[in-house]
């Protein structure tokens, strides 16, 4: 990999200052590779379990291609999950990423994230540890990266998180240094929603449901028109055709075909080949062997 | 005096004629031994050939007994040798001879009755082959060598009947072939399928794979019904073709597994052997080659429950039979051919803690342990499974109330009538190319019976770009398709054939 890489020490002019204001536990040296310019921009941390389920995925994949486009920098931890897939989602919408690690700055860390390790260098994204070399991570190196995460940032965005989840500790520091933490709620049936929807309930965190909540707040006006499909031009129609009537439905919840079946009455032979035909389409998606829309 | 009785001996499913020579000389001392390389089983014949004959009230003749066993240099094994042997000892008391164009074969107990003996099909195979007209075999293995035709097959019950018989007495009256005996050998499947409810789309998949022969592989959380599915799936296979009973038949009789007073097998075999199986027993081995439960499962179900846990190097020598449809087993005494054309009935959890996906419970996996779980399946053998689908948790209590959807809870009798015509199509098809089933088409077969028109492979390569799919992929959907057009009867594959094959397709994550 033919990128810069270098060290950024405390007292250089390069030192983030937000990451500088966040008391006595200041990084002392900040290694990197890549566009260390980042470390200046408007970052917006973006974490999250890393059980993260379909509709985490899909908040991601909507919220973070929205924000990036309005040219703000998503900080994360690159663990799988929430983490990788915002990542993965700044890249993909040609966005610009930063990715903190807990473990020396020449190891990837979980490996088998190569891939997106190396699509965040070729897109001008950064990595970042204050850990030097080949380090091992341990347990207690999670939430010293995690300080890292919310100091580079103005907010933090939480996305899923358990009741004991480490997002929460990300989140607890934000509000530490006086950041700004922005929150989505999930499903109360979901565990992954008491981390949460508990922030919002105590009110520490500002729920948001859109990008524009978030980039209210970096003072960016959405640019993006939302393409949503809108339910009500269909129903104007009194009589749908069933790959119509499928969509209707998994607009409303991700359902799985044998429910879809029975729910609309349809012979599986029928059903599969509607969805099928759907899905090459590319109006919809399987995933957890539920469909939703794409 | 000098005898010569007719036996055979089996290897794997091949059979060798063997001369058995007994030699009574009045001089020398009185001794009784077995020459021809015996094992040790045949060795052992002569202590139950002795007893045997002195408890049918006969004299032993304390004379110099030598029993030679041709060809000489053939190994020997097995228990069958007792009654050509005690044959020619009872001739040679009572002074009558042996009768000619015969074959014996069976097993002795010391009362001087006659047991069930592996083999039996075979030996009379064998006989019509050579034009052996009778074969002599214990009553309770008759049933099994009746259903070979030409051969008169003379049921033994005990030494004193043969004596009799012998002595033209009471003659031992050749068993007739009652086509009746075959329905009481009908294996009843453990579960319908409409007691299992919701898994609409997994019993679609059931009835794909029963009806064009392809292999399938459900995956899905523990209780989500896998095992129940896989169970149903014999019921809605057909019987056996005459000639596949036969190649069943044979394989069984050769590895000792029908029943006393059982005969030809006609039930699809069903065979769910325990993931800690070893590879010698899933494929067959032995010194003398076995066979193995791929072959017991030929033209059946070899349903392996827990796919993931199989050892690597046990899933891996499926390879060949799931390919050619059987398998060549060399060893240091014999190499040994045997058939496995079987349907793989294989089902796995999405995770080590099985729980990924699951409404309900937590998965307690992670990233890393879920990818190396995935791992466990090779690509080689997923590539030969045609049908992927997945088997989400029912809730019950849902399905109960809303009455389950009562027009899907189809009882496998209909599904399997459906089969049936299916199968018939196929092998109408299939008359000239010496296979049963869609899935056993190679792409020769494929090019020619499987044409597309534009619609249906505009829909394939379109799902081949957006799908990922691969080479075999590629192959394996059409495959699929031409046994859901069979089912709709279409002689044609169309658009909608190919999309709901596509539903079954191996999915990369």
């Amino acid at each position: 990999m033919n990128q810069k890489s270098g060290i950024i020490k405390l007292n250089d002019s390069k030192y983030p200052a937000l990451l500088n204001k966040i008391g006595k536990d200041v990084p002392k040296q900040l290694y990197y590779k890549g566009d260390a310019s980042l470390l200046s921009s408007d970052c917006l941390a973006v974490v999250g379990s890393r059980r993260m389920t379909t509709y985490g995925k899909q908040i991601v994949q909507k919220l973070v291609s929205q924000i990036v486009s309005n040219g703000i920098t998503i900080v994360s931890g690159f663990m799988y999950g929430i983490d990788a897939t915002a990542h993965k989602a700044a890249v993909d919408a040609g966005g610009r990423t930063i990715a903190v690690m807990p473990c020396g700055i020449d190891r990837v860390h979980p490996e088998y994230q190569i891939k997106l390790y190396s699509d965040i260098l070729e897109n001008n994204g950064l990595i970042i540890s204050e850990y030097e070399g080949d380090a091992q991570p341990a347990y207690w190196t999670y939430p010293k990266r995690n300080r890292i995460v919310a100091g580079l940032s103005k907010a933090v965005l939480v996305i899923e998180a358990g009741e004991k989840s480490g997002s929460l500790i990300t989140a607890h520091m934000a509000k530490k240094f006086g950041r700004k933490l922005f929150a989505t709620p999930s499903p109360i049936t979901s565990i992954l929603s008491f981390g949460t929807n508990g922030l919002i309930k105590e009110g520490k965190a500002i729920m948001a449901t859109e990008a524009e909540d978030i980039l209210k707040f970096y003072n960016k006006k959405d640019k993006i028109i939302c393409d949503r499909l809108s339910l009500s031009q269909n129903n104007s129609c009194d009589r749908l055709s069933l790959s119509q009537v499928i969509m209707q439905e998994l607009q409303a919840e991700p359902t799985e075909i044998n429910n879809l079946a029975r729910k609309l009455n349809v012979s599986i032979p029928e059903i599969s080949k509607l969805v099928s035909l759907m899905e090459i389409k590319g109006q919809i998606n399987k995933e957890n062997n539920k469909y939703y829309v794409s | 005096m000098f005898l010569k009785v007719q036996s055979a001996t089996n290897l794997g499913l091949e059979t060798i004629g063997v001369d058995v020579e007994v030699n009574i000389a009045s001089k020398g001392l009185p001794v009784f031994e077995i020459v021809g390389l015996p094992a040790k089983s045949v060795d052992e014949s002569k202590e139950r050939v002795k007893t045997a004959i002195l408890n049918s009230g006969l004299e032993f003749p304390a004379k110099r007994i030598i029993v030679n066993l041709a060809p000489a240099d053939v190994p020997k094994e097995g228990s069958f040798y007792d009654l050509p042997i005690a044959a020619a000892l009872l001739a040679s008391v009572v002074n009558c001879r042996v009768p000619e164009d015969s074959l014996f074969f069976g097993e002795l107990s010391l009362d001087g009755s006659l047991r069930h003996t592996k083999g039996g099909l075979l030996l009379a195979l064998f006989a019509a082959e050579n034009n052996v007209k009778n074969i002599f075999v214990p009553k309770d293995s008759a049933n099994e060598a009746a259903i070979v035709k030409g051969v008169n097959v003379f049921a033994v019950e005990s030494l004193s009947s043969l004596l009799l018989h012998l002595l033209n007495k009471s003659k031992i009256k050749p068993l007739e072939y009652k086509k009746e005996i075959l329905d009481s050998f009908k294996v009843k499947p453990e579960f319908d399928m409409a007691e299992i409810l919701g898994q609409e789309q997994a019993k679609r998949a059931m009835e794909i794979a029963a009806a064009g022969g392809h292999n399938i592989l459900m995956v899905g959380s523990p209780g989500s019904g896998k095992t129940m599915l896989a169970r149903a799936l014999p019921g809605i296979l057909p019987s056996l073709q005459d000639q596949e009973s036969l190649e069943v038949t044979k394989i069984y009789s050769a590895a000792g597994r029908i029943p006393p007073g059982g005969s030809i097998i006609v039930s699809c075999p069903y065979r769910a052997p325990h993931h800690t199986i070893s590879r010698v027993g899933l494929i067959g081995g032995g010194s003398r080659p076995k066979p193995g439960e791929v072959s017991l499962a030929h033209r059946g179900v070899l349903f392996l429950d827990e796919f993931s846990e199989y050892p690597r190097s046990v899933m891996e020598v499926l390879r060949q039979p799931m390919e050619d449809g059987k398998l060549t087993i060399s060893r240091t005494m014999a190499s040994v051919d045997y058939p496995a054309r079987f349907i793989l009935a294989a089902s796995a959890n999405p995770c080590p803690c099985g729980y990924l996906q699951h409404p309900k419970k937590e998965c307690h996996c992670s990233e890393r342990e879920i990818r190396r779980y995935k791992k466990r399946i090779s690509g080689p053998i997923l590539d030969r499974i045609d049908l992927h689908v997945e088997v989400p948790v029912v809730d019950i209590r849902e399905l109960a109330e809303t009455g389950g959807a009562e027009q899907f809870l189809e009882p496998s009798e209909l599904i399997r009538e459906r089969v049936i015509k299916t199968r018939e199509v196929q092998q109408e098809r299939f008359k000239n190319d010496n296979i049963f089933t869609n899935a056993e088409m190679k792409n020769e077969q494929i090019k020619n019976y499987c044409q597309l028109g534009k619609t249906s492979r505009q829909v394939l390569t379109a799902a081949a770009n957006s799908f990922n799919l691969s080479a075999r992929g590629y192959f394996k959907t059409i495959k699929t398709a031409r046994t859901i057009a069979d089912l709709a009867n279409s002689e044609n594959i169309t658009e909608e054939h190919m999309a709901e094959a596509l539903q079954y397709r191996f999915k990369e994550n």
